[in-house]
């Protein structure tokens, strides 16, 4: 985690640099802007304030003493000289030595920092920069736990007693001191023996509740110097009384100064610092969804392109047309890969979250992950992190059992959340999966009706009724927790799905678990596509989907006696005829053409009129209108301005497996499916696809 | 539920430095940008304060007092940030209330040291 930061710091450390020197280089013809002296001021500061706080010490440290001299010069105490000025830039080149050296780049001449040190020391004059960079740590009032103060030199650390006398001031509390963390600072140290002096309490009468009367008797038992001990009390020490002494025999302080370098003169350096050194860029989302959209204009500007050309003989023109297809594609592929990123980061984020809430609800949960190298689009990942907490959040809460309860059904009695991340095809798979009590089927069931969502009479089959979990204010918690239980998460979740194109499945059995599975579009700009024709319209299947075409004739659909399927190498695969499953009034061509997909059900084929070939791909949304359609993903524009429609192959298959199942199942599924208005807006089908059914 | 801090400073870069730091550790951090916008975020519940000084609007001295006024958030824990030239806003930050100070610039431990120290 720290590397990323020291990495953000490098970056920006680089860029202060280049602010300070253009600021040093206008000073050199403006001798007494204070603006500009301000600028190069505030480089140095966030330099020195940032290398600090991202462990850089030397850097901050080597900043530390150029800010104050630019400080003096701020307040008019100093001239900025031409000496200064030429010194100052050879500090900046230094210090980007001292960061090419901590990116493993060189080696920085500490020497040549000590001299450029002693030269400003020359030029700022006595009572100038402190020697060294000494003074950034250990101001803030607390040492580094890692870094206890030191003991005399020599001397191995003894554990001794010591003497503390605490007596708070009267308004401690008010301004927010707990002397009680103070207390458990303290035994942070060593053992700690605690008396407590309550003589100061007044009678009940006279007590004002917001005031601290209470002394503390303590002997501490460490190592530690008494700095560290008095430290504790940094905040509070001017409002109380404090003693510190040891309790047996005392020891002579020693202090060590540090010894200064000597100083040397600096040759000062002229000439361009080597810029670009950096690896990595950092660029603004915006501009990157600007460059998406633009290469999606392009996109579709080729297909025109292509198409024109296509109708041409015109050699010339063809060709070029080609090589701006490549290039286009080539354009795309890198443009979208800028914007991937993998799912680590949003995945670490949850660690936390599991541990707190574990906290929390009193629950052992241990959080793990698979596939966090998987790579999305940027925005899939920033609408991801809300669906995410809440389908943990829900698992925590309503899905693993408290301990006591897990060990009574036979269980480890910490419970596990497996979050996984994998390509499949076009797609990402994001499954959260627990392994508590599972969904009650019953019990969900109940309350759909209750809340009218299901009619009583419908009879659905188990994942349709975990589909209505997900229904907005849907809750089976018998109370709201703090956690979860007010029924809005999951809804979140469906929602944030729906904007991402994605969609949920839920698998539960009871008492082993819930696992739900978050299917997620890669990216949301374009994609590889295979355009196909059906009578005079065109659909656009994910390339990531197609496995292979070949032909379907007549003589092969009467030797598989009317059934649709059709045997492709030795595999039987049965296959839908978009025609009749969009309810296409077209006449059927004497040669139709099967697109075989890959879905999670297994390989389908989809018979089309023709296969006309590759298309890049550049998304649109539907409007509003077509939210709920699920077997359409969105649509593009062809080359020549026609719309067509983006199939999404799962989805697809799963509605007609769907519907022929549930059509044997029930004479009056139609009828009820008409009824039920609730039950329709929960489990959206496709416009198409009822047409399609009534046709039957 | 994770403890609530609120940062308050101008600068974008300290603010997300200590949103880093505090949120790896656990708690819940919150951001406003100067001492108005953090009397805004002060409506919800924050259980620590940690304001930078010098700020635009309503500056960090400012807000303390502003705090401190209110009956609502008695007792809230206030850290500032100062740097070390500020000695003397040091004092008047402490007079106004302030619960403890951080020394600009600091590392990530320093941060968390001192929360631990008020906040527990």
């Amino acid at each position: 985690m720290i590397d990323k930061y020291k990495q953000a710091f490098q970056e920006e450390a680089r860029e202060l640099l280049v602010e300070l020197e253009a600021a040093l280089l206008e000073l050199d013809q403006k001798r007494d802007d204070a603006e500009v002296v301000g600028r190069a001021f505030r480089a140095l500061h966030t330099i020195k304030g940032s290398g600090a706080m991202f462990g850089f010490d030397d850097i901050a440290g080597f900043a530390h003493n150029l800010e104050t001299a630019f400080d003096r010069l701020r307040n008019g105490q100093l001239a900025a000289t031409a000496d200064l000025i030429n010194l100052s830039l050879a500090a900046g080149d230094q210090i980007r030595t001292m960061l090419d050296e901590a990116a493993g780049r060189g080696a920085a001449d500490q020497n040549r920092s000590a001299a450029i040190l002693a030269e400003l020391r020359q030029l700022t004059g006595a009572g100038g920069p402190q020697p060294d960079g000494e003074s950034i740590r250990g101001h803030a009032g607390c040492p580094l736990p890692d870094q206890p103060v030191p003991t005399p030199a020599g001397v191995p650390p003894e554990a001794r007693d010591w003497r503390i006398r605490f007596r708070p001031g009267p308004n401690v509390l008010l301004n927010g001191t707990n002397p009680l963390l103070l207390l458990r600072e303290l035994r942070e140290l060593g053992p700690l023996r605690i008396g407590l002096d309550m003589a100061a309490i007044p009678s009940l009468g006279e007590i004002n509740p917001e005031h601290c009367y209470l002394a503390w008797d303590l002997v501490l038992t460490t190592a530690a110097a008494p700095e560290a001990i008095r430290d504790i009390f940094i905040f509070v020490e001017d409002d109380c009384e404090l003693t510190v002494e040891p309790a047996l025999d005392r020891d002579a302080e020693t202090s060590a100064p540090g010894s200064v370098a000597a100083g040397e003169s600096v040759p000062a350096r002229r000439g361009v610092a080597g810029l670009g050194t950096s690896s990595n860029l950092r660029v603004s989302a915006e501009k990157l969804d600007q460059l998406v959209n633009l290469v999606g204009e392009l996109v579709t500007v080729e297909a025109r392109l292509s198409e024109v050309a296509g109708r041409r003989e015109d050699d010339d023109i063809r060709e070029i047309s080609e090589a701006v297809g490549r290039l286009t594609a080539a354009l795309r592929e890198n443009s979208m890969t800028i914007r991937m990123l993998p799912l680590k980061t949003t995945f670490e984020r949850f660690r936390r979250l599991v541990h707190d809430l574990g906290a929390d609800l009193h629950k052992q949960v241990e959080l793990t992950t698979e596939g966090a190298e998987t790579e999305l689009d940027k925005t899939v990942i920033d609408h991801l992190n809300d669906p995410l907490v809440h389908l943990i959040r829900n698992s925590m809460d309503h899905g693993i059992e408290t301990p006591e309860a897990r060990r009574a059904a036979g269980k480890r009695p910490t419970g596990t959340i497996h979050l996984s991340a994998q390509h499949s095809g076009a797609n990402v798979l994001i499954r959260v999966g627990d392994d508590g009590r599972g969904l009650d089927v019953e019990a969900v069931r109940v309350r759909a009706i209750e809340r009218g969502l299901i009619d009583s009479a419908a009879r659905l089959s188990e994942s349709e009724v975990f589909s209505l979990i997900l229904a907005p204010g849907f809750s089976t918690a018998r109370e709201v927790t703090d956690v979860s239980g007010r029924g809005v998460g999951l809804d979140v979740v469906r929602r944030g799905m729906e904007k991402l194109r994605g969609s949920i499945d839920i698998a539960s059995k009871p008492g082993e678990g819930l696992t739900v599975t978050l299917r997620l579009p890669l990216t949301l700009a374009i994609i590889d596509g295979l355009l196909v024709r059906v009578g005079d319209a065109h659909f656009v299947v994910p390339l990531a989907n197609s496995l292979e075409c070949v032909e379907l004739t007549r003589q092969d659909i009467r030797d598989a006696h009317g059934k649709h399927i059709a045997s492709v190498r030795g595999e039987i695969i049965p296959y839908i005829r978009l025609s009749e499953y969009f309810r296409m009034e077209t006449a059927r061509p004497e040669r139709e053409q099967i697109m075989v997909v890959e879905t999670e059900h297994g390989h389908y084929g989809f018979v089309v009129d023709e296969v006309l070939g590759d298309h890049q791909t550049v998304i649109k949304n539907l409007g509003r209108l077509y939210r709920n359609v699920q077997v359409v993903s969105g649509a593009t524009i062809l080359g020549n301005g026609t719309v067509a429609l983006i199939l999404d192959p799962h989805r697809l298959v799963e509605n007609a497996v769907q519907s022929m199942s549930q059509n044997k199942r029930s004479d009056g599924w139609r009828a009820r499916r008409n009824k039920s208005v609730d039950r329709q807006e929960l489990k959206p089908t496709n416009a198409f696809v009822q047409k399609g059914k009534q046709n039957r | 539920m994770a403890k609530v801090i609120l940062t308050v400073d101008d600068s974008a870069s300290v603010r997300q430095m200590v949103k880093f730091t505090l949120s790896g550790a656990g708690y819940t951090v919150i951001e406003a940008a100067d001492g108005n916008e953090a009397l805004e975020k002060l409506t919800g519940p924050v259980n620590l304060v940690i304001t930078d000084l010098n700020m635009p609007n309503l500056d960090g001295i400012g807000l303390i007092r502003r705090v401190r006024a209110n009956p609502a958030l008695k007792g809230v824990p206030i850290i500032m940030l100062t740097t070390e030239s500020q000695e003397a806003r040091k004092l008047e930050g402490k007079a106004a209330g302030a619960t403890g100070w951080i020394v600009k610039p600091f590392a990530p431990q320093q941060l968390l040291a001192v929360v631990k120290r008020v906040l527990g």
